[in-house]
């Protein structure tokens, strides 16, 4: 589904990532783990296609199309989903109205009429369920004002409305107490099926004990520098990182 | 004979007594002709829509009081911060007075500006800095057209001031009314750091009408800060025209104590030229009877990334009239720019007003600036708090007036000024508590 | 009298930059340029006026001459030429109208273009409708309905001749002849507008609403609102406006007054949508209103304007808090784009007492445009426990425009809380991307943090009018992100 080869880029000409490959298959979840600085966000960033980088090297290709060129929104259209690691407010803009707006676009971009309202309304009910979000909560401005916990909820309610092939979670579970990270752990699980992905970075290990990852890659200095399977995400809990660092000395 | 006229006729007498061979002689008839034609402010103009002078401009002032007056230490020792070891530039009835002054030439100058318009060895720095910044309005032009004695401060590169300098203009009395233009230029250069505090201070009923001009020149990386102290008698007004030129990375801060006087009216006005500038513009002003204190700001962002911060805490009694005109400017090329004005006041009489026009002109998208300004009551919920517990009303209300103002005296970075500004509050407020805790 | 052909017409509407910018070829009756005492007259005797209300246009003539184009707004502009107007323009043959079957076909075309549509109005949506075009009222609905209630709705013209008692009583209390100088000029030449007079106790059952348009080219639009809700009463006042698009400047300089008397609350939103000139600011109408309102005991004046037209406006709907425990509020969105100007506010002016006032004033400037805020907030030394709260917040786009707030607060009384705030901001890259990596493309995205700033103040619009608000934004924004 998602391919990256030798991926080099840099903002304000340093040099971030240098030289990152990742391969991801329909039905995986793929853990990208690494220290601070490790050039994590930068590949989410550089995925959904934030304008500020510079891809210096290398290409991006979803389903097989380089997806290089296209703008945030149009590669969002071909269902690239990224949950921020910061999500921003937006003053006066309720959840709703911005879901809608966003699902709309959406299926313009696809040749599909605005979705009825009467639908809209019934799909934000069981999403909302799915994510233990309180009504009242849809109604106001978007991220503003919002907990840490009702910010990372929000993106992942956002996640289950746009039904995205692939899904980036920034950091999810930072700034989540234990029973936020169970019910955003929960929803990503029903969300997942054969036919999309998850691509979830963390710093910890912690949410890997709820969303259960196929690989576990260790990004170091703008590169993959270890790949394994879940177990390696409990090693490097263990151990820390300077372990591999010192492995690759 | 009016003011303006009497002004006018005089001015060949004064050019007479002052040296005539000087780029200063030109700049000198050039502001006369433009006081000449703008005369004096009148409520007719914008700057002037709630301040009128009339009154004061009605007192027949003698322009140069020619006599020596002397005074006596002891008599005026109040009027210094004198428990700090300070540089003092004192004048009397605009005279120099080198008895009570301590002046200086090692390394820095803090000296007059007297001297330092003729003597060939300051002829670079006036050429450079004199009547630069300041803007060619009515009251600045009839204060340059008749710039003569006023301090003359000049930091070179790197050099701490260890002490802070003293500037007090007294005035005796001796003539039934006094007009007053000292005219200050503080030129600080790279790196360097400086503290002024400024004072004008009437010793009787008389009279009296100051307008001065003070010019601020802060270079890169420079430090200065300026405290004002506005505490005269009844019959003495105030026009304290200041303007500040900042380069990159200064920092530049003004605190300005309106306690006392008839009619204080402060144009403060700082000229962000660099980037990295920060600029601190704070004021309490506590005044009653029928004193008028009027705040005129101006911060011009010119350049990107710079900040500034205005705070202005008033509280008006009787039929005291306060006026805060504050006004931000941010041009197109200053992106990144923060700027904050907050304008907090309380009037505790009925007959007491105040007029705030907190005003931003902006034309950079990339700014963060916002203004916040109040006008309320004291917490009659706290007071009564207060009193349950045994504060008399009178002690209760100063307490919650001295923690109203308190966020601008935080900034005041040395001890004693801010012990004194206390003391005059207290005085103020009429109450004899220390506030500090 | 210059004709546009159907080619012409078409390439304007496909530009849409303006969607309004059509003109009407009806045949109307224009008076020739310039203005005098003999204008005035003809004015009057046009409308059939009784002799005091020549009289009164008389003495606001002869104020305006020695009056002075008042020159403190933030705005540049060259100087209208007043001798070089027309100062009455009516469609010939005014209709009488019956039933909206007897309305010229041309006329009704134009109805549907600006999008009212009378005859579904009439059906669907409960608002009735004053059209005024050129300064002439040329159709009132609902007049019937209405008039079971009591309630009076109809072209001033009419009102002169038909209540006059009640429009002598009431004309220039507000706004007096000498307020200021437009004032003057529209007291001296208004040529209609609307009238309404709700009864005691009695709450409108529907929307009353006034559109104007400036068809004719050189004319100006000078019309006259009064509306007067009696004691107890409620009424909900819309007012929309648009104009052809022309390269000249045509002046609209209206005067609204409102009185509120006891107990009773007026809320008038108006969405302005004058032509604002091209993208190179060439043309457009100047707008230069006044509007006040009076109120007396425990009564309540609500301003609600949402404005994106007019090349340059000078505008201050305000309140006079008169009686006490009364209520004004101000809700404003001023959208600028190209080499639009706008200097508009309120002034509250606090002379009752528990009086309470509040101001949400919204800018967005985009472009080279000028987008200013002017208010006062005045608590009279009698106004016990006066309370405002102003907010004031700009959005900017773009660094070719500039946004400007110029509060005035005067406060006489101890008792007084007054509260202003004021913000400047932008439209984050981090707000736009997160929009686009949700599927919404910039445009979109700005439209919708937009409306989100705006939402305050769009929200006191009635439902009918929202949308169409909503959408005006949306086109007067369009193309301001480069």
């Amino acid at each position: 589904m998602l391919k990256i080869e030798n991926l080099h880029a840099s903002i304000e000409d340093k040099s971030i990532l240098k030289g990152l490959s990742l391969e991801v298959k329909a039905g995986e979840v793929h853990a990208i783990m690494g220290p601070n600085g490790a050039g994590k966000s930068t590949l989410a960033n550089i995925i959904a296609g934030k304008e500020e980088y510079e891809v210096t090297a290398g290409n991006i290709e979803l389903d097989g199309e380089d997806i290089g060129e296209l703008a945030p929104e149009e590669r969002a259209h071909n269902g690239v989903f990224l949950s921020f690691q910061y999500p921003v407010e937006i003053p006066g803009v309720s959840v709703t109205n911005f879901i809608k707006t966003a699902i709309n676009e959406t299926r313009k971009a696809k040749g599909l009429e605005d979705m009825p309202a009467k639908d809209m309304l019934k799909m934000i009910r069981e999403k909302s369920e799915l994510l233990e979000i309180d009504r009242k909560f849809l109604s106001r401005s978007l991220n503003e004002g919002f907990s840490g916990g009702e910010k990372k909820r929000n993106e992942i309610f956002q996640m289950a409305m746009l039904a995205p092939k692939l899904a980036i979670l920034d950091e999810t579970d930072s700034g989540l107490d234990i029973d936020a990270l169970r019910i955003v752990a929960n929803g990503v699980n029903k969300l997942k099926s054969k036919d999309n992905a998850v691509i979830v970075i963390t710093h910890y290990q912690r949410l890997l004990d709820y969303i259960v990852p196929d690989f576990v890659h260790v990004l170091h200095d703008g590169k993959i520098v270890k790949s394994g399977d879940a177990s390696l995400a409990l090693e490097l809990e263990a151990k820390g990182y300077d372990w591999i660092k010192q492995e690759l000395v | 004979m009016e003011l303006k006229d009497k002004l006018v006729s005089s001015y060949v007498a004064f050019e007479n007594r002052v040296e005539t061979d000087s780029e200063v002689h030109e700049i000198r008839s050039r502001a006369l002709q433009n006081f000449e034609a703008l005369g004096f402010p009148t409520k007719k103009l914008e700057a002037w829509k709630y301040t009128s002078l009339n009154a004061v401009l009605k007192q027949d002032y003698s322009l140069f009081p020619n006599k020596e007056n002397n005074i006596q230490l002891a008599d005026v020792k109040k009027y210094f911060i004198h428990d700090i070891d300070a540089y003092k530039l004192v004048f009397i009835d605009g005279k120099y007075s080198s008895f009570l002054s301590e002046t200086t030439h090692d390394t820095f100058d803090v000296c007059l500006m007297s001297s330092a318009l003729v003597k060939p060895k300051y002829k670079a720095v006036i050429e450079n800095y004199f009547d630069k910044i300041a803007t060619k309005d009515n009251l600045t032009s009839l204060n340059t057209a008749f710039a003569s004695e006023g301090a003359y401060i000049h930091i070179p590169k790197n050099v701490e001031v260890e002490k802070p300098i003293q500037i007090i203009n007294f005035t005796t009395g001796s003539e039934a009314a006094t007009l007053l233009q000292p005219r200050n230029l503080i030129v600080v250069e790279q790196n360097a750091h400086v503290q002024i505090i400024e004072r004008n201070q009437s010793l009787t009923s008389n009279p009296v009408l100051t307008n001065s001009v003070t010019e601020v020149f802060a270079a890169k990386d420079a430090t200065v800060d300026i405290y004002k102290i506005q505490n005269d008698a009844e019959n003495a007004s105030l026009v304290d025209n200041s303007y500040i030129e900042q380069k990159s990375k200064s920092i530049v801060s003004v605190h300005t104590f309106s306690f006392g006087g008839n009619i204080t009216r402060n144009n403060l006005n700082f000229f962000q030229r660099g980037e990295h500038i920060d600029s601190i513009l704070k004021g309490i002003t506590i005044i009653e009877g029928k004193q008028h204190v009027d705040h005129h700001t101006l911060v011009h962002h010119i350049a990107p990334n710079c900040e500034s911060h205005q705070d202005y805490k008033g509280i008006f009694d009787e039929r005291a009239t306060g006026v805060f005109n504050g006004k931000v400017i941010v041009e197109k090329e200053a992106q990144k720019t923060n700027a904050y004005q907050k304008n907090n006041n309380v009037l505790v009489s009925d007959k007491a007003t105040i007029n705030a026009k907190p005003q931003l002109e902006i034309f950079a998208d990339d700014v963060k600036c916002s203004h916040g300004c109040t006008i309320g009551q004291l917490d009659e919920e706290a007071l009564f708090y207060m009193q349950q517990r045994g504060i008399p009303k009178k002690e209760g209300k100063a307490l919650l007036m001295y923690a109203f103002a308190n966020t601008v005296l935080e900034s005041v970075k040395i001890p004693e000024v801010k012990q004194r500004i206390t003391q005059l509050i207290a005085k103020k407020l009429g109450v004899d508590i220390g506030f500090d805790l | 009298m210059s004709k546009y052909t159907e080619e012409q017409l078409e390439q304007e509407l496909k530009t849409q930059e303006y969607k309004y910018g059509f003109y009407t070829d009806i045949e109307s009756e224009t008076f020739a340029k310039g203005l005098s005492e003999e204008v005035v007259i003809a004015i009057s005797k046009k409308k059939n006026e009784p002799q005091w209300m020549t009289d009164w246009r008389l003495e606001a003539f002869r104020v305006w001459k020695k009056m002075e184009e008042p020159e403190w707004a933030n705005v540049q502009y060259e100087k209208p030429k007043f001798q070089d107007i027309a100062y009455y323009s009516a469609p010939k043959e005014k209709p009488k109208l019956n039933s909206l079957d007897e309305v010229d076909p041309e006329l009704l075309d134009t109805f549907k273009r600006l999008g009212i549509s009378l005859d579904e109005q009439k059906k669907l949506a409960n608002v009735a409708v004053d059209i005024v075009m050129d300064s002439v009222s040329v159709a009132t609905t609902f007049k019937k309905t209405l008039g079971e209630k009591g309630i009076i709705f109809m072209p001033i013209s009419e009102a002169i001749q038909e209540h006059p008692e009640l429009v002598r009583k009431y004309l220039g209390t507000v706004v007096p002849t000498t307020d200021n100088f437009y004032a003057a000029l529209n007291s001296a030449v208004f040529s209609d507008g609307s009238f309404c007079y709700i009864p005691k106790g009695v709450r409108c059952p529907m929307e009353l609403s006034t559109y104007f348009r400036i068809n004719e080219g050189g004319t100006g639009q000078f019309e006259r609102t009064l509306v007067v809700a009696d004691k107890g009463s409620y009424v909900s006042y819309l007012e929309g406006c648009t104009a052809p698009s022309r390269d000249e400047n045509q002046l609209h300089a209206a005067v609204v007054e409102l009185i509120a008397m006891d107990d009773a609350e007026i809320k008038y939103s108006t969405v302005q949508n004058w032509y604002p000139g091209n993208k190179e600011g060439k043309g457009g109408v100047y707008n230069f209103v006044t509007k006040r309102g009076l109120c007396e005991n425990n009564a309540k004046i609500s301003w609600t304007q949402v404005e994106t037209g007019s090349a340059v406006t000078w505008k201050y709907p305000s309140c006079i808090l008169k009686g006490n425990n009364s209520v004004g509020e101000f809700y404003s969105i001023a959208v600028t784009n190209n080499y639009q100007q706008a200097d508009t506010g309120t002034k509250m002016i606090h002379l009752g007492k528990n009086t309470k006032s509040t101001i949400i004033s919204k800018g967005i400037s985009a472009g080279s445009s000028q987008n200013s805020y002017r208010g006062l907030v005045q608590i009279g030394a009698r106004a016990e426990n006066a309370r405002n709260f102003s907010q004031c917040d700009s959005l900017l786009m773009g660094n070719l425009c500039g946004a400007h707030t110029f509060p005035y607060i005067e406060v006489k009384n101890k008792t007084a809380q007054v509260e202003h705030e004021a913000t400047t901001s932008k439209i984050g890259e981090e707000q736009l991307f997160y929009c686009n990596q949700r599927g919404i493309d910039t445009e979109k995205a700005i439209a919708l943090i937009v409306n989100g700033f705006s939402k305050e103040v769009l929200n006191k619009l009635p439902m009918e009018f929202a949308v169409e608000a909503q959408k005006l934004l949306e086109i007067s924004l369009e193309g301001s992100v480069g």
